[in-house]
Order: C-alpha cells, then structure tokens, then sequence
C-alpha cells in the first residue's frame, strides 16, 4: 500500500511542471476583455467607436459574459448618421448587437432566439442571424464571445409600433386599431380607501383602478410583445370597407356608427395570428383565435413589413364569407346562471354516455320541482342580428312518457319558439325552432322553461346542450 | 496489515487484562445472551419481526401491482421498476432480489429457535409461547407464500442461519417448486397450535398512539385460507374463510354482529363503506367525506375501520420506519413513480351503477365510482390515492404537512375475504352462492317471492363451510326473523353498481373472471393483483389468462415491448422472476 503511495507521489512532483503547462491560458484571446478584443480589431473600429459613443463599451468590458455580434467596417459603412447622432436610437442600436450570456454558433437546424440588451429578439440558426451571416464565427474573449457579421443588425420596430409609425400602412383599418384605446379595469396600482359596507367589496381611489390599454392587445394579440412572433394582416382601404360593410346587416343597431364600430372588429379579430410566416411558410388558411378560418391569397399581398416580432402583410383583399366568421352559440345547460326558484334538491347533474357520439357527457336534470313554468336562465353575449336555427340535445332517459320544454328566447314565456316534446331515450340533436333577431344584442337572455304544469313527470326539464347556429337562407 | 499492527498494539497496552476485555458485552448494543429473558423480551423481539417487514412494504406492492396489469410506471421511474412492468426483469435487478424476504425470513426462524429455548428454560409459559410462536411461523409463511408466488421455485428454510449468503449453497438448501412449498407450508401452518389475535390486554393487543395492535398482526386463518386456496383445497380454504367471516358473530347482537366481516351495512357511512350518492341519480352528491373512500383515510381506532379490515399495519410520522407510499405514489412530495394503468382506468369507466330506484328513475352513472377514490388526476397526473389520504387532503390535494407522512400498508380486508371465499365455493360447484357474495348478497341470490322466507335467502341445505342463513322476515313478516347473515348485501351492491350478469352455460370459468375483475375494482393497488392473475392462470393453466392482461396494459399505456411481453408471460418460465440472492 505505502509503496503505491510513494509512486503516486513521485508521479506527481515530477508531473508539477506539465500541469502547469495543461492549465496555462494558450488563446491569447482569453486574456483580453469583449471590448479590448473589438478595440484592438482595426475591421471593428466603426463599432467600436459606436460602443464607445452609446456606453456599451463599459458594459461589455464588465465581469458579466456577453454574447457581441460584431458587424465590420464596410456593414456599418450604410449606417444613417441619423441614428449615429440621436444617442436614444444609437443605444437601441447598439443594444441590438449585444446579448447576456455566451452563444455559441450550433449545428443547422437548431434555431436559437436571444434576447438582445434592448429588449428585442433575435433568432441564430447555424452561422446566420438574422439575415446577416457570421463570417468569423465563437472569438473567444474572458467574459464571452463575439461573432463577427457580414451586416449590421438594425432594431427594428415591433409590430405595433409599425402599425403606429409605418406610413405605408394603410390608413383606415390603422385608425380602427389605434381608436381601441380603452380604460380597462385592474387593480395593480390601485390604492384602496375604503370597504363597501354592504357588499363588503373594496373602494378604490377613482383614477387608480384602472389602466389604458388597447382591447385588441387584451382580446387577439398583445402585438407589442417581444419575446413572442406574429404575422398581422392589414387591408388596404377599398377593401377594408367592402369587407366592414359586408357584416354590417349582422350588427343591427340604433346608429350607424356603432354598427360601423362592431361590424369592424368583426372583421379585424381574424386578421393577427401568433406565428411569424414568411411568404413561403404563409398557408393559404389561418385560424384565429376566436376559430374563424381566414383564406389568405398570396398574391394579394400588396407589401411586407418585417418587425422586430413578426411580420405585417398589407393584403389587397381578405374575403371571408359571414357563414365562416358568424359562428354558432352553444350552451351547456348545466351550466344555468339562475333557476327560477331555488330547486337544487330536485335538480340533478347527471353523468351520461351518449351512444350516437361514443362521447361522455354531463346534463342537468330537474324533476319534481312543483312550479309551473320553472325555467334555468342562460345568458349569451353578442348575438348577432340574423336567422338563428336552434337545437337541443335532451335525453328524457328517466320516465317512459314524454314531456314538453320550451326556450324563451328574451324572457321565460316568450312565443318565438313553441314547446316541444321530449320523446324518451333520444340521444340526438332535436331542431328546436328558428327565430329571427332584428337588432344585435349585446345581452340576450335565454330561458330553458317547463310545461305549464306542476304534475312532476310532466314539468321534468332536461338537457345536454343547446345550439344557436346563425342561418343565412 | 496494518489491523494485526494495532490489535497486537492494543494487546501491549491492556496487557494483563486480555481475558476482561474479551468478556467485555458492548454497551450499546444488545449482547444476544440478554436478550430472550422474559414473556416482554419475546413481544420485542415479534415487534421486531415486524418492524422489518414493514420494510418490505414497497417492495411488495412493486412486485404485487407493478408486475400485474393495474399500475404502470411513470417518466421519473428508473429502468428497475420499468423492467418490473415490462417483464424484462434483468438480475441485478434490486426489486427482483429476494434477499429482503429472507433477511426477515431468518429472523423468523432465529426468533421462533430461541422462543423454544426460552420455553425450555420456563421463561415462557405454555400459552405464551404458542401464541407468539404461532404468530412469527405464520409471518414466515406468509413470506414464504410471497416468494413462491414471484420467484417459483425457492430454498424452503426453517433453521436459523447466521446470513443469507449460507443460502447460496444450493446442496444444503434444494430449491422446492412451488406446489412442493405450498405442501410444507399448509403442513406447517395447520400444526400451529393456536390460529386466534393475541388475547386482549397483552401487550401484543393493546392500543398504541390509537392504533389498536390486533389488526398489525398477520391473521392466520386468512393466512391458512390463502395456502388451500393456492393448492386447490377448495373446501378447506373456504371453511378458514368461513371462520374469519363469522368473527363477528359471537357476544351481543349488535351492529358489530351482524356486519363485522360480514359485508354487512349497519346505517352508518362510516361503517358501511358504500358508495352513496346523497340524492341518487345526482352525481354532484357523491359522498366523498364518508362511506366507501373513508375505510382508507379513517383512524384505525375506529369502528369503520375495525369492521373493515383484518390486516393493515400503520406507517406515521411520529415513528419509525418511514412511509414509502408517497414517495411512489404522490406527486406532491413524493417522486410519483408509478401511475395507475389505462386499462384499470378503462376498467372503471366502462361499469354501470345502479338505476335510482324513485322517480325520476335516472341510469345510474356510467362508470364505477370506486375509481374515482381510487386514483385523481392531480396537476394533470393520474395518481394512485388509496395511501395517500392520511398525507393528503381530499378537497385539496394538498398536505396538512408534508413532512408528516402518515399512512397504512393495506394487507387484507373483508372484501378479500368474500371474493377469495366465493373463489374456493364457485370451485367446488356452488356457483350461486358465490355470484351472491360479490354481486347483490346472499340475500339476494337465493330472493324470497313473498315475506314468507323460511325456504328461502339461506343456503342452509349446504354443508358447512357454504350454509348461510340470511333471512330476514322484513317488517311485517310472522314471525319475526333476523339472521346472523341478513344484512351481507354483495360488493357489487356496495358500490351501488349492477349486479354481473352470468349466462346460465359455463357459469364457473364466468363468474371466476368476475371475481376476479371484481377485486381488481375493490382492492385495486392492495397488493394483489399479481397473485390472483397468477392464481388463476396456474389453475386453468391458461398462460392467455395471465399475458393478455400484461399485453392490454402496455399496450394502452404505450410503452413499448408490449408484444415481446405477452410473447413471454405465453411460456410458463417466465411467470417469475429470477432467483439470485
């Protein structure tokens, strides 16, 4: 054992100086700090000068690590001297060739997206980023890595900042967006100063509780969000208009105005998607969020926008027929906002199995209930003024004799639709009736109503879903 | 080297004293001479017998679920327990080792040797040393039954061996099959003297931090049950059964009389372990606080829990050893290892409970509700609940305290009970009487058509162990009758689900895949759904039985292999795991 000990240690006084020689620093590179390497570069001078006038040259010399993507001289030979001489919009620009931490160049088909010192994104794949390509690719430095490239890499606007600053963006749908500004409700900053003594809810400061924003950044996309991609599509005015004025018999109202205002967000929800699509990735039909399928026609793209997070595409034209945008309503009848009288011990939610779907589903079931015209209430948002076909899946599995429900439509004994007969052990869709809506309704209410009678097997309401589908015949 | 050095050292030094220092006992250890002195001694020493079974907990629910078709791993499982579920088991396996069921195997037979040295010696008295030999042979036997059942063929020992390596050699210990095992273990465990718990009030059967230390202890008729039933002795598995089954019938005619073991209700949710919906029909009122999900979260010092169980053994926070079952269950914790199994969650789903039986006469729900206690998806996960509510919060799916982990070991309940009893009857023929016992009650199998019933709900024209009376004169029935089986409602009724329909032809291989699907329902994840796959496949030595059942899971479940291991489970070799010690 000992004589093994005593190897080892001869092994290792005589291998001191070897050691040493394996743990010297052998790229001279690595001495040197980002900026010193950049500095010290006479084909990076532009830039470096550049890093000098916006203050970056301190950041990058700190004991962080850095990832600097160097452009050479002759890239930054075009630069505007606009941007040079506004210290605001050369630090964006500057920041836009900096990032946190060491990024290496990776084997293609691995896309990697930084996040640059000003906030915005960029996306390396191989040697390239961007559109520019790395020509002199992982400089070693102490505290990071530079990649020398061909082009510089300017900050682009987001795409709602294009929308905003972009003169060749069209102007009426532009004017649409921008006119979405509203104060929204939310307490983040909001200062408390007092309690409601009824409701026990708290008071705030009038002013605090709410913020500006822009509902088309709450309810399709927040288009100033960096870190995420998207492709807007924005028409150009002739078309905008036909496509606003297409939908205005659907959105009925006491001023043209509004209707004008409603039947332009119909039209403008569809037109942002969360993906970045390039002319050859774009595919000829896009679902928006709201589930509306949106043909796209490429060679109705009159222009393209690149942005910092995406893409804009200015379109000619968009057709999308009122069948695709106005979609059905459907209601799950379980899920009543009120009953007329408290019946909860006669009312039953069921677990079932639907054998014409092979699906599982959940009902609501109230029996017993000893009210003549007990009815369940719905409320639905937004109903546009049109023809509505209505069906019901209501599965009378509990009694052998049938029994009637209505839906009223406005209130619990509206005459728009008639009873009908729920026949026992039918799992399919039952046409209820159609009714026909003269105006839009930003609140219809819908009532779910027993037959006129308290007999308990007669006043039995029952239902899966109900299914208002907007008719256009 | 070195050591002789400084023992030769150390001898210098004391010198003289050489002999003392040889006869020095260590100080804080227990020197063997002292410690079998008296009847408390012995009691430590079957403590800790069980204590180090305890540490086979895991290990046993691993090699009883995890090999059988109701659990599945999980992407944090390592390739050991994905080996378990695939039945690719390779020997360096750790959960293929039966070292762990020998180690408490030669304790067993260490324990049991100086408990017939004590007895010599009178340090204990006649009925003393039965009860407790009887206990520690039939603890050994239970091993012995699990480690058959998972390696086939193993070496049977009984004399004390100082370390599992003197196993190795295979001259001295022969390997016994199997059935050759069950033989020694049946001979062995019928000659023990004495079957009943520990008398009350002993220290053995008293009530420590509120458990009560009867139910810690392996019940010896369910023990002696098991055996027949494995061999085919079907008339003496089911009078061991039976005995267990009437535990209850004896004293005061009570609630405990007519339902202990019995499967019997007594109008009390949490005793009658139903599932119940508060309003049938309604699935919103399911009783989730009570009833059939709280027999795995009730203290164990509760009625409930004493009608319910003949065999559960605590793990809590305040003693040792500690509770494996939310590390392998709980995502919450734990490192949520094992998942239940698509095709135990199908399972579930594609039963039918029972029509409400007032207007409106709603179907009942369609899946059984037992599976929706059984396991939850928690964060999205599916996760095995039945060990874990003692941890976890029902409502929540939160810890009280996550340090504290609490829980039981589940071993034996009175549904095993029935549906092992109605196995052994179906076999020998009295196949109405078992329908009844896991469907709708003996009660209901042999229905009186009038309130007339003196010819009718019994089975009294049977011999024993299969002579149940179960009549009962309803309320306004001359005269008056209540019999000792009246309230046995079936485990299917329990859990408010329709009975099994049997069609008339072949009723026997019928209703034993019944039973067996139905345990897996009941007792999913109470350790044994291998054995019974396993029972079963032996006895119609029907290897599909077994392999189609794997072949399902893996298959549902995605994981692949699923074809190589059905291929594999056809050949009978490969049913156990490999022996390496």
């Amino acid at each position: 054992m000992t004589r093994i000990f005593l190897i080892i240690a001869l092994a290792m006084v005589c291998g001191c100086k070897k050691w040493d020689d394996h743990n010297a620093i052998t790229s001279e590179g690595l001495k040197q700090d980002l900026y010193e390497q950049i500095s010290q570069d006479p084909s990076l001078s532009s830039f470096a000068e550049l890093l000098e006038k916006s203050g970056y040259a301190e950041v990058i010399a700190s004991s962080k690590t850095f990832t600097v993507f160097a452009p050479g001289n002759e890239a930054l030979a075009t630069l505007d001297p606009a941007i040079v001489n506004d210290p605001a919009r050369l630090k964006r620009f500057v920041g836009n060739h900096i990032a946190n931490q060491s990024w290496f160049t990776a084997p293609a088909g691995k896309t990697f997206n930084i996040e640059m010192l000003n906030g915005k994104y960029l996306r390396m794949q191989a040697k390239t980023v961007e559109d520019a390509t790395i020509t002199t690719a992982d400089r070693y430095a102490k505290n990071g890595v530079i990649q020398v490239v061909d082009r510089m890499l300017p900050a682009l606007d987001n795409t709602w900042e294009a929308l905003e600053n972009n003169t060749s963006i069209p102007a009426k749908q532009k004017a649409y967006m921008l006119s979405l500004f509203r104060n929204v409700f939310d307490v983040t900053n909001a200062e408390q100063i007092g309690v409601n003594p009824v409701t026990g809810e708290p008071i705030y400061r009038p002013g605090t509780d709410s913020i500006r924003t822009n509902i088309f950044w709450r309810n399709v996309h927040d288009l100033r969000d960096e870190s995420r991609r998207f492709t807007l599509f924005v028409l150009e005015d002739a078309a905008w208009d036909t496509e606003v004025t297409k939908l205005n018999p659907f959105f009925v109202t006491g001023t043209a105005d509004s209707t004008r205002d409603l039947s332009a967000w119909e039209v403008v929800k569809d037109f942002a998607v969360d993906s970045a699509y390039t002319l050859q990735t774009l595919p000829d039909t896009l679902t928006s969020v709201s589930g509306v399928r949106v043909p796209i026609e490429k060679a109705q793209i009159k222009q393209t926008i690149l942005t910092s997070n995406g893409v804009i595409y200015v379109m000619g034209k968009i057709e999308v027929a009122p069948e695709r945008k106005l979609l059905s309503f459907r209601i799950d009848a379980e899920f009543y906002r009120a009953q007329s009288v408290d019946k909860r011990g006669n009312t039953f939610f069921r677990d079932r199995f639907n054998p014409v779907t092979q699906l599982a589903f959940k009902d609501v079931l109230v029996f017993n209930h000893g009210t003549s015209r007990f009815n369940l209430s719905y409320r639905l948002q937004n109903m546009y003024s049109v023809k509505y076909k209505v069906y019901w899946v209501a599965v009378n599995d509990f009694q052998s004799n049938n029994f009637s429900q209505k839906l009223g439509i406005g209130t619990p004994d509206a005459t728009l639709l008639d009873y009908v007969t729920v026949t026992p052990d039918n799992y399919e869709e039952v046409l209820v009736g159609e009714f026909t809506l003269d105006a839009f309704h930003p609140l219809l209410d819908i009532y779910l109503t027993a037959a006129n009678t308290t007999n308990a097997a007669n006043s039995a309401l029952v239902c899966d879903y109900i299914r208002l589908e907007p008719s256009f015949n | 080297m070195k050591k002789l050095f400084i023992l030769l050292a150390a001898v210098a030094v004391t010198g003289s004293s050489c002999k003392k220092m040889f006869d020095i006992k260590p100080e804080d250890e227990l020197d063997v001479s002292d410690m079998y002195r008296n009847v408390y001694d012995a009691d430590a020493a079957v403590i800790g017998i069980y204590g180090q079974f305890m540490g086979l907990a895991e290990r046993y629910i691993l090699l009883n679920e995890l090999r059988g078709d109701m659990l599945e791993y999980t992407d944090n499982a390592d390739r050991y327990l994905r080996q378990l579920s695939t039945h690719s088991v390779t020997p360096d396996n750790p959960w293929a080792s039966p070292r762990p069921f020998y180690e408490v195997i030669l304790n067993c037979n260490d324990v049991l040797k100086h408990f017939a040295i004590m007895h010599q010696e009178n340090k204990l008295q006649d009925a003393e040393y039965i009860q407790r030999y009887s206990d520690v042979a039939c603890m050994r036997a239970f091993l012995y039954l699990q480690l058959g059942i998972h390696y086939g063929e193993v070496p049977y020992v009984t004399s004390p061996l100082e370390t599992v390596d003197a196993l190795k050699d295979a001259g001295n210990f022969p390997r016994l099959s199997f059935n050759v095992l069950l033989d020694s273990l049946i001979s062995a465990t019928e000659a023990l003297p004495y079957k009943e718990e520990y008398p009350s009030g002993t220290t053995l059967n008293i009530t420590v931090d509120g458990y009560p230390t009867n139910k810690w202890f392996i019940n010896k008729r369910c023990l002696l049950g098991d055996l027949h039933l494995w061999k085919g002795n079907y008339v003496q598995a089911a009078s061991w059964y039976r005995e267990v089954m009437e535990t209850g019938t004896a004293g005061t005619v009570n609630g405990s009389y007519f339902s202990m073991y019995k499967l019997g209700w007594d109008s009390n949710g949490d005793i009658d372990h139903y599932i119940r919906y508060s309003r049938d029909g309604d699935e919103t009122s399911l009783i989730t606080n009570s009833e059939w999900r709280i027999m795995f979260e009730q203290a164990m010092n509760t009625e409930g829990f004493r009608r319910e169980w003949v065999w559960a053994i605590p793990f809590d926070h305040k003693f040792k050893p500690a509770n494996p079952f939310v590390k392998l269950f709980s995502p919450v914790g734990g490192d949520y290892l094992v998942k239940p199994s698509q095709s135990a969650i199908d399972n579930w789903n594609s039963q039918q409970q029972r029509t409400r039986s007032s207007a409106p006469q709603i179907p009942g729900q369609p899946y059984d509700a037992r599976g929706l206690f059984t396991w939850r998806e928690i964060g999205g996960q599916p996760v095995v609940m039945k060990y874990l509510y003692n941890y976890l919060n029902y409502n929540t799916n939160l810890p009280a305290d996550i340090l504290q982990r609490s829980g039981k070991w589940f071993l034996f309940r009175q549904t095993h009970l029935h549906m092992r009893f109605a196995e052994a009857a179906n076999r020998t023929g009295r196949h109405r009487l078992a329908w009844g016992l896991f469907n709708s009650g003996i009660g209901g199998a042999y229905p009186a058509p009038t309130s007339n019933v003196t010819d009718y709900q019994n089975t009294l024209f049977e011999p024993y162990p299969f002579n149940f009376d179960a009549r009962n004169s309803g309320s306004n029935g001359i005269p008056y009758y209540r019999s000792d089986w009246y309230r046995n409602i079936g485990i299917r009724a329990r859990a408010n689900l329709v009975s099994l329909q049997i069609p008339a032809a072949d009723s026997l291989l019928q209703i034993e895949d019944g039973l067996i699907n139905e345990t897996a329902l009941e007792n999913g994840y109470e350790g044994t759904r291998w054995p019974d796959l396993l029972r079963i496949a032996l006895r119609r030595n029907d290897p599909s039985f077994l392999a189609d059942k794997i072949y399902e899971k893996l298959q549902k479940d995605g994981v692949p292999g699923a074809a190589d291991a059905r291929a594999k489970l056809m050949n009978q070799d490969n049913w156990y795991l490999p022996f390496d010690l």
